[in-house]
């Protein structure tokens, strides 16, 4: 499963052309308001607060760091993934919001870089989740950083960067690839295949044997209901 | 004889704690008391007249003691007063009704004690809000004092020892103000209050700084001034529930409204301001704002570090009191009409906050802020009128407190006070801080697992919070309504109130419309929740599906950071915590015990026949002399 698979073009549905005006307006909004999730390493850490700060200053592109996923469009990756940490990125991954963006900084994220022989780091980050963009090198300058996110923007603009919408066409794959690390009874709190129907992102990809056995192990987090009023006659504890 | 309206509220309220003493052990003895709070309010709504400017009502009742006429009035003050004392027992009383009165009860509490407690209060605030003159003000101030005394001890045990530090403090106050009085009929030669007036014009420098001495502490230590403010935290906080939140509201007001009767109609706010104290730039009516002042921070700043919310809104209790002393020192139109719309404003949002606070501890047994949090998924609706309460405390648009904040901010610029100013900005960080730790540690966050299974309050409890919670709202949307009755009220006082729209008020230098205020705020919510809804469909997610710096959350994991709230603040503000109030109560405490032992000393040891000797001696010779 090493190798990468190809993302299947879906035709787009025929709509009138003021929809894909509002779209593409959509787009360009999004391309110049993007709001930055980083997990750093210690090495590639070091380039960002340059890229952010006054010398090479992100913001000018209407990119700022953001302290939840929740939030964050963009989810950056600066280093190598141990598989410890793999868990936790997934689960950020997760909570991200949807459209979101994945960018591998560092060519330890492209193929496990210097740490290619060590048994504790992932060596390809799309193995587990669909990334946008990688920028090689060990460390790139932080030019090499903006003109990355600068790319990264185009492609959101023309439609492009649409990668996320992979991560649940294909989610069986990604999965597979999750349990052979972390073990078959690996699950995250968030339902990646209630999500995919939300999104009307089923594919052909979404369901296999790997969410089977998610299912079979998977204890579901029920959503937090409000209360309201109450039987008087029940005895107060 | 023909009953006045006046006369037709006192026997209504009379009545209503007759039925408390005598009733109060049967059934529903609550639901009786809240329909004839009800009553009294409906007589008191028969007298609105007064609130639009209207002759004062006498009662038909007067009795001569000693020579002295005591008379019963109502006039606008006591109107918008009785007005707010009414709504709040209402409400308290329509609160501790059903489910709360029966888990009291299962406590081990004595509802009869209860609920005789706040008809008492109610009735002594009224006898005293009618007072006529200076010994109907007494007497009718030591009644309220001691009515005080009894709701707060029906607790017992740690409230028991709050109310015998109140009545300390309250015995004490009685005298300065009996003090005051006795030097008043010296000078003056009677108690009405026509005599008083011309009496003060003829008086010296000293005797009037003696007066305002005295009767300004004395009434102070009802309001919680400073430095006697020291009781009032203990003794609302452990209150039972509804008693908490009458007392909150309204309690501590009559100690204003006895400085607005004494202070500024009697002696006139242009001769306090005469009184310079010696070899400073400062004058005595300075030294009322700048009281008034400290008395917004330091309590203020109490609050913030208290750690029950129960405590934590009676600190801003005593705080907001300075708000509305400030308001009316400054005796300028705006001023005075945003210190007294506070009394009525504060009150709304004192009680409701205390209702919801009381709401959850019925449900979870606790008002510790550290073990809360997360109820806004059990409690929706608590949550609501907590938020309502806060934006109004803190005095933020769009609830009633802002415009009553706004007024006073107002008066201090046009007068140019910016010291004053600053302090009352520096109160008012405090309160928003201090109001949002608390929504915080009780609301948001995480739900505890112990609190999984509740609900939310019962009705009973819920719709007088909602009714006050629309309160809050309404007040400020149209602030025009009970402004109307503040102008009134202002003038029976001798001070002249701003000219008032239905949305807020009109001035030369600056008007204020709440309608539009609110209009455009709620615009900007409206712009809000049409990008939200036209997204498409949100998602509920489950609280533990959350991010914690990527850490895989469970039940028993605390992710939300609500003990030692604000310590980098309190890091920074830590040293000027050094309990000198508290010093300064412990030394006079001292010295009175001191002093009393030495007595004692002399007493036992010498020759008690001989004391008696020289007493009978000395009395013989000064009946002779």
């Amino acid at each position: 499963m090493s190798t990468l698979q190809k993302i299947p073009v879906i035709e787009e549905k025929k709509g009138n052309p003021l929809a894909r005006v509002f779209d593409d307006l959509v787009r360009f909004c999004r391309s110049r308001s993007l709001f930055i999730l980083h997990y750093c390493t210690g090495c590639g850490a070091i380039e960002l607060p340059p890229a952010m700060t006054s010398r090479f200053d992100m913001e000018r592109l209407g990119i700022q760091p953001m302290v939840s996923p929740r939030q964050a469009d963009i989810l950056l990756i600066t280093g190598y993934v141990s598989i410890k940490t793999l868990k936790r990125v997934i689960l950020t991954y997760e909570q991200m919001g949807s459209p979101k963006y994945v960018v591998g900084i560092c060519s330890c994220t492209v193929n496990g870089g210097m740490y290619w022989q060590s048994y504790a780091t992932a060596k390809k980050l799309d193995e587990y989740m669909p990334v946008d963009l990688y920028i090689a090198g060990c460390m790139p300058r932080p030019e090499a950083v903006i003109s990355g996110l600068q790319k990264l923007m185009d492609r959101i603009n023309s439609g492009e960067a649409d990668s996320w919408q992979d991560y649940y066409r294909n989610y069986d794959y990604y999965l597979g690839n999750q349990q052979k690390l972390f073990g078959e009874d690996w699950q995250t709190p968030t339902d990646i295949i209630t999500e995919a129907k939300h999104y009307e992102l089923m594919g052909e990809g979404t369901l296999g044997d790997h969410t089977r056995l998610l299912e079979q192990h998977q204890k579901p987090l029920e959503a937090l209901d409000m209360r309201l009023g109450h039987n008087i006659k029940e005895s107060v504890e | 004889m023909i009953f006045s309206l006046l006369d037709e509220l006192l026997i209504f309220s009379a009545a209503t704690v007759l039925v408390a003493l005598i009733l109060g052990r049967g059934l529903a003895v609550g639901w009786m008391v809240t329909i004839l709070y009800g009553g009294q309010l409906l007589v008191l709504i028969k007298m609105a007249a007064l609130g639009y400017g209207g002759d004062p009502i006498a009662s038909e009742l007067s009795l001569s003691v000693m020579g002295q006429d005591l008379s019963w009035r109502f006039d606008a003050l006591s109107w918008f007063f009785a007005l707010i004392t009414l709504v709040a027992a209402l409400l308290t009383s329509w609160f501790s009704c059903g489910e709360w009165e029966r888990k009291f009860k299962q406590q081990g509490g004595n509802v009869w004690l209860f609920h005789l407690a706040m008809a008492l209060n109610v009735f002594t605030m009224l006898i005293l809000l009618a007072s006529g003159d200076l010994l109907s003000l007494f007497i009718g101030w030591e009644l309220v004092s001691w009515a005080g005394f009894l709701l707060m001890a029906v607790a017992g045990g740690v409230a028991t020892k709050a109310a015998m530090r109140y009545i300390t403090y309250a015995v004490v106050g009685g005298m300065t103000i009996f003090g005051g009085i006795a030097l008043v009929y010296a000078a003056a030669g009677s108690l009405q209050y026509e005599a008083i007036l011309i009496a003060v014009e003829k008086m010296s420098t000293g005797q009037l700084w003696m007066l305002v001495l005295l009767f300004g502490s004395g009434f102070g230590i009802k309001m919680g001034l400073l430095p006697f403010h020291l009781w009032q935290a203990a003794a609302y906080a452990e209150t039972p529930g509804p008693g908490s939140a009458f007392l909150g509201a309204i309690s501590s007001r009559m100690g204003l409204f006895a400085i607005l009767l004494v202070l500024v109609k009697l002696f006139g706010i242009v001769n306090i301001d005469s009184l310079k104290i010696p070899f400073t730039l400062i004058d005595a009516r300075d030294l009322l704002a700048w009281i008034a002042v400290f008395t917004i921070i330091f309590p203020t700043y109490t609050a913030l570090k208290q750690n029950d919310a129960r405590y934590l809104l009676a600190w801003h209790g005593i705080g907001q009191g300075g708000y509305m002393l400030l308001g009316l020192v400054t005796a300028n139109s705006l001023g005075a009409a945003g210190g007294l719309l506070h009394v009525l404003n504060y009150a709304a949002c004192q009680a409701a906050l205390l209702m919801a606070v009381f709401a959850v501890m019925h449900r979870t047994g606790t008002a510790d802020l550290n073990k809360l949090g997360g109820l806004v998924a059990r409690m929706p609706l608590s949550f609501l009128v907590l938020l309502t309460g806060i934006i109004g405390l803190a005095g933020l648009p769009p609830m009633n407190g802002f415009v009553s904040k706004w007024l006073v901010y107002r008066s201090l610029l046009e007068d140019g006070m910016p010291l004053l100013f600053l302090g009352t900005i520096i109160g008012t960080l405090g309160t928003i801080l201090s109001v949002y730790k608390l929504i915080h540690n009780m609301f948001l966050g995480q739900l505890r697992v112990e609190h999984e299974h509740i609900r939310e309050a019962p009705w009973s409890m819920m719709i007088p919070m909602l009714i006050l919670a629309g309160t809050i709202f309404t007040t400020g949307l149209l602030p025009g309504i009970p402004l109307t009755w503040v102008t009134a009220a202002l003038q029976t006082i001798g001070l002249t109130g701003p000219e008032i729209t239905l949305g807020g008020i009109e001035s030369s230098s600056g008007s204020l419309d709440m309608i539009w205020v609110i209009g455009v705020l709620f615009a900007g919510f409206g712009i809000g929740a049409v990008i939200f809804y036209s997204a498409g469909p949100s998602k509920r997610v489950h609280q533990l599906d959350n991010y914690a710096g990527g850490h895989f959350l469970s039940a028993d994991v605390r992710y939300q950071y609500s003990d030692n709230f604000y310590s980098g603040l309190m890091h920074l503000i830590r040293g000027w915590y050094r309990g000198s109030f508290q010093w300064l109560e412990n030394s006079i405490t001292s010295l009175v015990e001191f002093l009393s032992l030495g007595m004692q000393g002399i007493y036992r040891r010498a020759n008690s026949e001989f004391y008696l000797l020289s007493t009978a001696l000395f009395i013989i010779a000064w009946v002779v002399f």
